[in-house]
């Protein structure tokens, strides 16, 4: 290996989301105004500005601070949020597990609801989940307006296809960041006074910091979902308005939330949430949208549509629990990995936006001040702004509006109704525990439904191809297979390749790796397989399982689906690496 | 408006016009129009007179040493004074690595264009319209030109070959003056692929190829990469099929990852690679989605092995997909070829 | 005998070859369906030229790269977020379309007007590079008729590499018939060389590079002159080919059966 590089820049930021995203906006026309600019790079990990990201309803007020005329039309599949439903979806196959009350439930429901469409939209739907006033957006044709905006400001430089290692610690003051090695050689140093870190709750950057300083009293990070989305060509004839938003709850399990927004020119996003309090072990998403898609409310619109995109993330669901140190000598913290989601609206994006916003103006007043980036100053002027915001007043509010959740549905939903109606006065209070803890075990989920014998056969067969259980599992338990029409409805192989046009850069290491190989050589569960979006991680005959580079999505969901926790943390790393998702449509 | 239609060739080594030359012809035979021949190349008399019998109102050449190799400045020097003599308004070539060098330059010099890689001529009375691929054979495209002259290079296979009569004619030759500018380019041989690397065959029958899925991870959760040079290797070996490789594949070789060795960018197939010419295809560890196949535009028969019983190969892209691991087949195909 | 080439290379953009493509009738002819969704790539044989420029002026001390490019602004400026940060360039950006459906005789009057533009380019030590075909419109036309345009005679098509022996001369390497190269020599520039694949993989990123190019990337895109590109040709029809293969699926036969069938298709006349 030859010697390591480096280099000096005044501020090196990490990750290009919608955090980053306000951030550079609100500073690049502060900079063009200073005598001698500073140099301010950001580096991306994915192979371009708006790949691996997903749509949003978002009431954009934060996005709207930034952009005040913003005409959505010029923004790609972007569209003013017109009509906005929640709608329960029942089962119309009778796989999904719902609890007792919930079938009880559904029966008066029945009789309410439509027929054909096995649906109820619901009357009234509260105030806290409304989108009014904000905008349907592809996130990724979102990050690549701001890009363009940006570069030709010429005051900020973005670098995709970038990923950064790790953060450069000095006398715990954080001085810049390590980029990831390629082809063997190591990875560049990048100096600065300030570092910026958006590289979301699972970024390599991120979670170093927080393993070096610690963080504050009360953190918990075990509420998570993968969500999963397919970006659709709505069949010639279907009128559907953009603008338009679906919220489903109820289907295809209770657990799993799901949405349709719908963008201009006959688009649609459709996807859903698999959240790491659902305790089937094998829970696959990719699988689950597809009998989403399929459920009569929406196959009557997506019925004949073509896939035109499809991508998958994990999502922090902390929300403010989640929340790490802001700020240390150095560096500042933005956007979802620095606890901003709201789950109880719903709503990340605006949230995200705005804390970039927050900084970046903490930023120019010390620019200003000619002051340096130490921990006291960004407190005063960034971490100050944003405990003064709608963000963390919002953020308090929903703190502990999902709790609900750990012992059920019925009670989640309960719980979040109290704390969204009483502003969070009133939340049904539950520590959340760690994925691990909630998982049930294979022979227990199935308990009802497979015979243990045909359990150990289904394992042994799949441990010999090495494929996942779900597909059997589920479908023993009544789900029907899949239809394939080689258009919408295809197998998860195609939704990497036509979908999420997945690709990997050569030269970079393994960004997975199993850490206590013993452990994952007698799981009989290995979630880590079930849940991968991108069927990158395979079971193994007699050792643990089998990561694909090529086929990561960087989804993330491995490393919080384990049921191997050790000392606090489970047995899965994800590092810093390059590839994934080459779609910008999501 | 009536047209002059030359058919532009050039000879071959031994003085003789090769088959997709021929075929060319056929195509400008089928034209309504005055047709006249030109011809280049070191001696060009008795090619004329093997095609004396096509019907062309006259046949012109330039002929001499400078213009027995392909050489971008002589080539259109000669291509130019033909085209202008014959005062033609349509120039049918073959698609020959040799007229693709030079004749978009020669429509530039004669303020007309140039088309290449058609695929198919029809004429309905006065309109000539040419079939040509667009994004590298993703979608073809009918298109007509009101520009002239109009010069138009022909793929190969895509009509039957002139066959005629030897016959005498009278062979207009062009002088063409060899300015030291025309001769700065020295062409001094050819050269075949390195030894380890003779696996490509354009006239073999079958198309052998390789996708990525020969060095992943196997079942086992290892790399089999020295076991599938081998099975593969032989496999061509005894089939005498001609190698074909995905980029991502061959690219890797470059990166000095665990790659089959005696694989190219030569070999590759489709988006940044050849569209060759097979009546067979057999793909292996590849999945056959579109931009996997869009090298495969030209390959008549195509079967696939592939563990995935659902992918691209599966869809209406193979005529027999085998679903079945390639390395347990590949080894019996070997196997049974030997024994025959 | 070192010399300091003056390398122009020429390369658009084209959509990321997983991309899906469909192709849709407007007023001014036939284009892709949401073109300007699709992400972007430098097609991908003007890429292996830039890659071939960039390690040719490493190795002759004073030489120096160009990359002038005809597509639109916004989509170049993607482009060279990647491509930026590889190989050492000065951007010549024309304002065009990038589409497959334009007319190669305009792209290549465009792109001569921008290489003419460069100031102080010396014949003496011009090499123009660029893909031998681009992976849009597949014709492998433009190059020459730039090479035309500015007056250069000694082109090359399909090449995989150059040498430059001790006298100055260029050896060639181009992709000819039946898998073989022809061998030439040219005395020296100004020569152009449309490039195959050549045998160099992509350069790792260098965030080096990056900063330096950016700061002259940026005003080049910002100043870029738009390019009058036609369709050139009457379109009657683009398709997408219907051909569905009705495949059988041979599943759960025994290897020896498979084995034995494929031997038989692969054996008979």
């Amino acid at each position: 290996m030859s010697e390591r590089p480096s280099m000096d820049v005044d501020i090196v930021c990490v990750g290009f989301g919608p955090a980053m995203g306000g951030f550079l906006t609100t500073l690049a026309p502060a900079l063009a105004e200073l005598p001698s600019p500073p140099q301010v790079v950001c580096y991306e990990r994915a192979d371009g500005l708006g790949f691996g990201v997903s749509g949003v309803a978002t009431r954009a007020r934060g996005i709207r601070q930034s952009f005040p005329n913003l005409d959505p039309a010029q923004i790609p599949m972007a569209a003013p949020v017109g009509e906005e439903k929640i709608v329960y979806l029942l089962d119309p196959i009778g796989a999904s597990r719902r609890p007792a009350s919930l079938r009880l439930a559904d029966r008066f429901t029945r009789r309410l609801a439509n027929r054909e469409l096995q649906a109820i939209e619901l009357p009234g739907s509260p105030e806290f989940l409304h989108k009014t006033g904000g905008l349907v957006l592809s996130i990724g044709q979102f990050n690549q307006f701001v890009g363009e905006q940006l570069m030709m400001s010429g005051a900020v430089q973005l670098w995709p296809g970038v990923p950064v290692a790790e953060p450069l610690i000095e006398d715990r003051r954080v001085v810049g960041v390590r980029l990831a090695e390629q082809n063997g050689q190591p990875g560049m140093d990048i100096r600065a006074a300030l570092t910026v870190i958006g590289d979301g709750p699972f970024g390599p950057v991120g979670r170093r910091i927080d393993e070096t300083f610690g963080v504050p009293g009360g953190f918990e990070r075990n509420e998570w979902a993968v969500g999963a989305k397919m970006v659709i060509d709505l069949p010639e004839g279907v009128a559907l308005e953009p603008g338009t938003v679906f919220h489903t709850i109820g289907y295809p399990e209770p657990e799993i939330f799901g949405f349709l927004y719908v963008h201009p020119e006959r688009m649609v996003s459709a996807g859903i949430f698999v959240p790491s309090w659902f305790a089937n072990p094998v829970r696959t998403s990719y699988r689950y949208l597809q009998h989403f898609i399929q459920h009569p409310y929406l196959w009557r619109y997506l019925k004949g549509g073509r896939l035109r995109s499809w991508g998958a993330k994990s999502l922090l669901e902390s929300g403010r629990r989640g929340e790490p140190w802001l700020v240390g000598d150095g560096y500042a913290r933005i956007g979802e990995g620095s606890g901003s989601t709201n789950m109880l609206t719903g709503s990340g994006v605006d949230e995200a936006w705005t804390t970039g916003i927050q900084l970046a103006q903490g930023v120019i007043e010390l620019l200003g001040e000619r002051a340096p980036f130490t921990s006291e100053n960004l407190e005063r002027t960034y971490v100050a702004r944003r405990r003064e915001s709608w963000v963390e007043r919002e953020g308090r509010i929903a703190e502990n509006a999902r709790d609900g959740f750990q012992s059920g549905f019925l009670k989640g939903m309960i719980g979040m109704g109290l704390a969204g109606i009483t502003k969070g006065w009133f939340t049904i209070h539950q520590e959340p525990r760690p994925a691990a803890e909630t998982l049930s075990s294979i022979e227990a989920y199935f308990s009802d439904r497979v015979p243990l014998k045909e359990i150990e056969t289904i394992r042994e067969q799949c441990r010999a191809t090495g494929a996942p259980l779900h597909d059997v599992l589920m479908e023993r338990s009544g789900w029907p297979p899949i239809p394939y029409d080689g258009q919408l409805l295809v197998t998860h192989q195609d939704a990497l390749l036509v979908g999420g046009k997945v690709q990997a850069t050569p030269g970079f290491a393994d960004h997975v790796e199993f850490l206590r190989r013993e452990l994952c050589e007698t799981c009989l569960t290995q979630v880590c397989v079930e849940m991968c979006s991108g069927e990158a991680i395979t079971r193994k005959e007699g050792g643990a399982p089998v990561f694909d580079r090529e086929k990561c999505v960087h989804c993330g969901a491995c490393l919080w689906n384990c049921s191997r926790a050790v000392d606090g943390r489970t047995n899965i790393e994800f590092r810093a690496g390059a590839g994934g998702l080459h779609s910008a449509e999501n | 408006m009536a047209e002059t239609i030359l058919f532009l060739g050039h000879t071959e080594a031994a003085g003789e016009l090769s088959r997709i030359t021929l075929e060319a012809l056929g195509a400008a035979k089928s034209l309504a129009g005055e047709r006249v021949v030109g011809l280049v190349g070191r001696e060009t008399l008795h090619a004329a007179e093997s095609i004396g019998s096509c019907g062309a109102s006259r046949f012109l050449a330039v002929t001499g040493e400078p213009f027995s190799v392909s050489r971008y400045a002589t080539d259109c020097a000669a291509a130019e004074a033909i085209c202008r003599a014959a005062g033609a308004t349509i120039v049918i070539a073959p698609h020959t690595s040799r007229w693709a060098r030079s004749l978009p330059g020669v429509a530039q010099r004669l303020g007309g264009r140039a088309d290449t890689h058609i695929t198919g001529i029809t004429s309905n009375g006065s309109s000539l319209q040419v079939a040509r691929w667009f994004y590298r054979q993703r979608m073809e495209a009918l298109l007509g030109r009101a520009q002239r002259p109009w010069i138009l290079l022909l793929e190969s296979g895509c009509r039957a070959a002139w066959q005629g009569d030897t016959a005498p004619v009278t062979l207009e030759n062009i002088e063409v003056e060899i300015t030291p500018a025309l001769v700065r380019t020295t062409v001094t041989g050819k050269q075949a692929p390195r030894s380890e690397l003779q696996t490509i065959r354009p006239d073999a029958a079958l198309l052998f190829v390789a996708g990525a899925g020969w060095t992943k991870k196997q079942k086992d959760g290892a790399m089999h990469v020295g076991q599938a040079a081998e099975l593969i290797s032989r496999f061509l070996e005894v089939s005498q099929a001609s190698l074909g490789s995905s980029k991502s594949l061959v690219d890797l070789s470059g990166e000095g990852h665990a790659v089959l060795p005696f694989l190219s960018h030569l070999n590759q197939v489709g988006q940044t690679g050849s569209t060759p010419r097979h009546p067979k295809g057999l793909a292996t560890c590849c999945h056959g989605e579109e931009p996997h196949v869009v090298g495969w535009r030209f390959i008549q028969e195509r079967r696939a092995v592939n563990l995935d019983p659902n992918c691209g190969w599966a869809r209406g892209k193979a005529d027999v997909l085998y679903v079945a691991d390639a390395f347990e087949v590949m080894a019996r195909v070997n196997a049974l070829l030997e024994e025959r | 005998m070192n010399i300091p080439y003056q390398i122009v290379v020429c390369g658009g953009v084209v959509p990321d070859p997983l991309q899906t493509l469909e192709p849709i009738a407007t007023a001014n002819g036939p284009a892709l369906k949401n073109e300007l969704l699709l992400p972007h790539v430098l097609d991908p044989w003007s890429a292996h030229a830039l890659y071939e420029a960039a390690h040719l002026a490493r190795r002759s001390a004073g030489s120096k790269v160009w990359l002038v490019s005809v597509a639109p602004k916004t989509k170049l400026q993607q482009v060279m977020m990647t491509i930026g940060q590889r190989v050492p360039l000065e951007l010549v950006a024309i304002e065009g379309p990038a589409s497959g459906f334009t007319d190669a005789a305009d792209v290549a009057a465009a792109l001569a007007a921008g290489i003419e533009g460069i100031a102080g380019l010396d014949q003496s030590r011009l090499l123009l590079f660029g893909g031998w075909e681009s992976a849009s419109r597949a014709a492998g036309a433009t190059m020459q008729m730039v090479g035309e345009r500015l007056g250069i005679i000694d082109q090359f098509q399909g090449v995989d590499e150059l040498s430059v022996a001790d006298d100055g001369a260029l050896r060639i390497l181009e992709r000819i018939e039946g898998g073989q190269h022809q061998v030439s020599v040219c005395s020296g520039p100004p020569v152009l060389l449309g490039w195959a694949t050549g045998n160099l993989p992509e350069p790792p990123n260098h965030p080096q590079i990056g900063m330096q190019n950016m700061r002259a990337i940026m005003p080049a895109l910002q100043k870029a002159r738009t390019a009058q590109i036609s369709g050139g040709a009457r379109f009657e029809s683009v398709t997408l080919p219907k051909q569905q293969r009705a495949t059988r699926i041979v599943k759960d036969k025994p290897v020896e059966e498979i084995a034995r069938e494929i031997v038989t298709w692969v054996t008979a006349e």
